[in-house]
């Protein structure tokens, strides 16, 4: 019965993870908290479900949400984020609250609140685990989570790119002045945040349902997340982000507790933030 | 703002100007503006619009501390409107368990939210940065689960009293205020005494204290300024002036209604309030009435919703980036550019 909640819960989780870490990215590179990443994720799956709608193969669905997702992310980061970079990590992350609001309100205008699904030909395909049936889109879930921790680390680790982002994120000025480009090594931050966001908004549409609140609501578990991986581990992000899917699926098991599940996320990201705050990583959100 | 302003000119010894009373005009003017302006629209307004003016009221009433919070120390406080809703849901559950009289709802409604908004605060006490954006983030919307899963009371029984089976009861208004206008301008006198409250704080020593710990907290220890009990009152007060907002909103239709609370409308106010600004009460007055009235405007001319929250979300940026006093500030910069070109003309 328990196993059974862990197995579905794995889905979710692992798109919590993956956005955890999109956020972990750009955050260590940038220092911007990106509270747009689920309005983008959303901007991308409805376009995803408009042309898959339309007849269009699912690749070319699959492939509009990621340029979408992309570009909306990268349009941000290129032409709105420079003008606040000089001011608190707290102007620069209420910032992307404003651009969430647009895109939440563009969704609105455009598509209507009626809650839609996207199905994906990846649903068909299943094995029973534990009397639950695993799709074939939870696998890929959790296969690209592992995908991108392993890339991006990898990234950041042994590439130029990798090496120019880490050294945005110990010192903005310093970096400039030794000739890194500080704006493209940005942008390029918000391109791989912006693709994670694509991904997570494709596969939550599809595990979830497809609905612009619900999907720009997914930064809070990605948050809760991400401040458990310390806003510096991708690993550990991704970790918290399945560890807090699990948890959310298991607690529809007590009826007392079920109504109330899916505030779950809030309550780990408060504690997360209560424990950080009192423990020494206090630092990393007051950088 | 420094109170006691230096200034020594050259060869002259340092004067020491001490504040004089004229800090205090504002006191004077917000309630003859604020219930004038009023009693002027309840003349002319259809029941519509008094309706929708009388949750601007609130709404500025809300936004007025969390504009405290944002503007006097830097602190971004995004579950202001579910702190709106706990006071609603005290004054409602009073309101149908005991019929005291309204003020004591309302009274109520603003200790209790104060109560939460110090507790939401008290993570923020010994830090700062994102800290408090995030957890207030989360609150907001936890709540917005838990009010969608238990509802606001309705005259039902038990504690969370909802009435599934009996007929909805509707809450009363106060006794010298039963009729539309007279409501709305009943909640426009407890909204300018809410702005008075704050204006208060702002040019006495808890503004003084506030604007120490936002130059530096390190200064302001020096100075002697005890900031946890700073920064606690900070949170209580925007609490308090939240809570009182919800129960107003609550007298207005005598319901509210917990799908009326998501997340995103803590955003928006919060949104609203910089675009309003946060550096002067006109600001909050501004908030309410672009989160109320300018969204029944574009109801009025059958534009969707939506659109709107598009629009403050740019506006958010506009301000964030271009005019960080908001419309307020601007409006008191053209106020102060006009009246300063009449002086010089004198001879």
């Amino acid at each position: 019965m328990l196993l059974s909640f862990i197995v579905s819960g794995l889905g979710v989780g692992a798109v919590y993870a993956l956005s955890g870490v999109g956020l972990v990215v750009l955050y260590r590179a940038t220092g911007v908290l990106n509270f747009a990443f689920g309005a983008t994720g959303a901007l991308g799956a409805f376009c995803a479900h408009t042309v898959a709608t339309a007849g269009y193969p699912v690749v070319a669905a699959w492939m509009t949400a990621l340029v979408v997702a992309t570009a909306s992310s990268y349009f941000y980061g290129r032409v709105i984020a420079p003008s606040l970079s000089t001011r608190d990590l707290v102007v620069r992350a209420v910032g992307t609250l404003g651009f969430a609001l647009i895109l939440l309100g563009f969704i609105g205008w455009a598509w209507g609140d009626t809650p839609r699904r996207l199905s994906l030909p990846t649903d068909g395909i299943y094995f029973d685990l534990f009397g639950t049936r695993l799709t074939m889109t939870r696998i890929l879930a959790l296969a690209l989570v592992f995908g991108m921790v392993a890339g991006i680390n990898f990234m950041l680790s042994r590439t130029r790119l990798g090496l120019e982002m880490r050294s945005l994120a110990d010192n903005r000025g310093l970096s400039a002045i030794l000739g890194i480009r500080v704006v493209s090594v940005e942008a390029s931050a918000w391109i791989i945040s912006g693709i994670s966001a694509g991904i997570c908004g494709v596969l939550l549409a599809n595990l979830v349902r497809l609905q612009g609140l619900q999907l720009t609501f997914l930064v809070i578990p990605a948050i809760a997340a991400a401040i458990l991986g310390g806003l510096s581990s991708l690993v550990a992000t991704a970790a918290a982000g399945v560890a807090i899917g699990i948890v959310e699926a298991c607690l529809s098991i007590w009826p007392a507790v079920a109504p109330y599940r899916t505030a779950t996320p809030f309550v780990v990201a408060l504690i997360a933030v209560a424990v950080m705050g009192a423990t020494a990583n206090r630092r990393i959100l007051t950088r | 703002m420094s109170v006691v302003e230096l200034v020594a000119p050259p060869g002259e010894s340092l004067v020491v100007q001490r504040p004089s009373l004229a800090r205090f005009w504002n006191l004077i003017l917000i309630p003859t503006l604020v219930i004038g302006s009023a009693c002027i629209v309840a003349l002319g307004a259809n029941g519509y619009w008094i309706s929708s003016l009388t949750s601007a009221a609130a709404i500025a009433l809300a936004a007025s501390g969390a504009g405290l919070l944002y503007g006097q120390l830097g602190l971004v406080s995004l579950c202001q409107y579910s702190l709106l809703g706990v006071g609603g849901w005290v004054a409602l559950r009073l309101g149908f368990a005991f019929e005291l009289a309204f003020e004591v709802n309302l009274l109520a409604a603003g200790l209790v939210s104060a109560g939460v908004g110090l507790l939401c605060g008290l993570p923020a006490l010994r830090l700062r940065g994102l800290y408090l954006a995030l957890v207030t983030l989360m609150l907001a919307g936890g709540f917005q689960v838990v009010i969608n899963a238990c509802g606001f009371p309705d005259g039902g029984p038990g504690f969370l009293g909802r009435a599934d089976a009996t007929p909805r009861i509707m809450m009363a208004r106060p006794a010298i205020a039963l009729s539309n206008q007279g409501y709305f301008i009943y909640s426009s006198v407890v909204l300018s005494l809410g702005l008075m409250i704050v204006e208060l704080h702002r040019r006495t020593k808890p503004g003084r204290a506030w604007a120490l710990i936002r130059a530096g907290e390190t200064t302001a220890l020096a100075a002697g300024v005890n900031l946890v009990r700073y920064k606690a009152w900070a949170f209580s007060l925007a609490g308090f002036l939240a809570g009182v907002a919800g129960a107003l909103l609550a007298g207005n239709v005598g319901q509210l209604d917990g799908r009326a609370f998501p997340a995103s409308e803590s955003l928006s106010l919060f949104a609203l309030t910089v675009v309003g600004g946060v550096y002067n009460w006109i600001g909050a007055v501004f908030t309410g009435l672009l989160l109320r009235a300018v969204v029944s405007l574009l109801t009025d001319l059958r534009v969707d919703g939506n659109i709107a929250m598009a629009l403050f979300g740019a506006a958010l940026l506009h301000s964030l980036i271009v005019a960080p006093s908001g419309i307020a500030g601007l409006i008191v910069g053209l106020f102060d550019r006009i009246s300063s070109r009449i002086v010089n003309r004198q001879p």
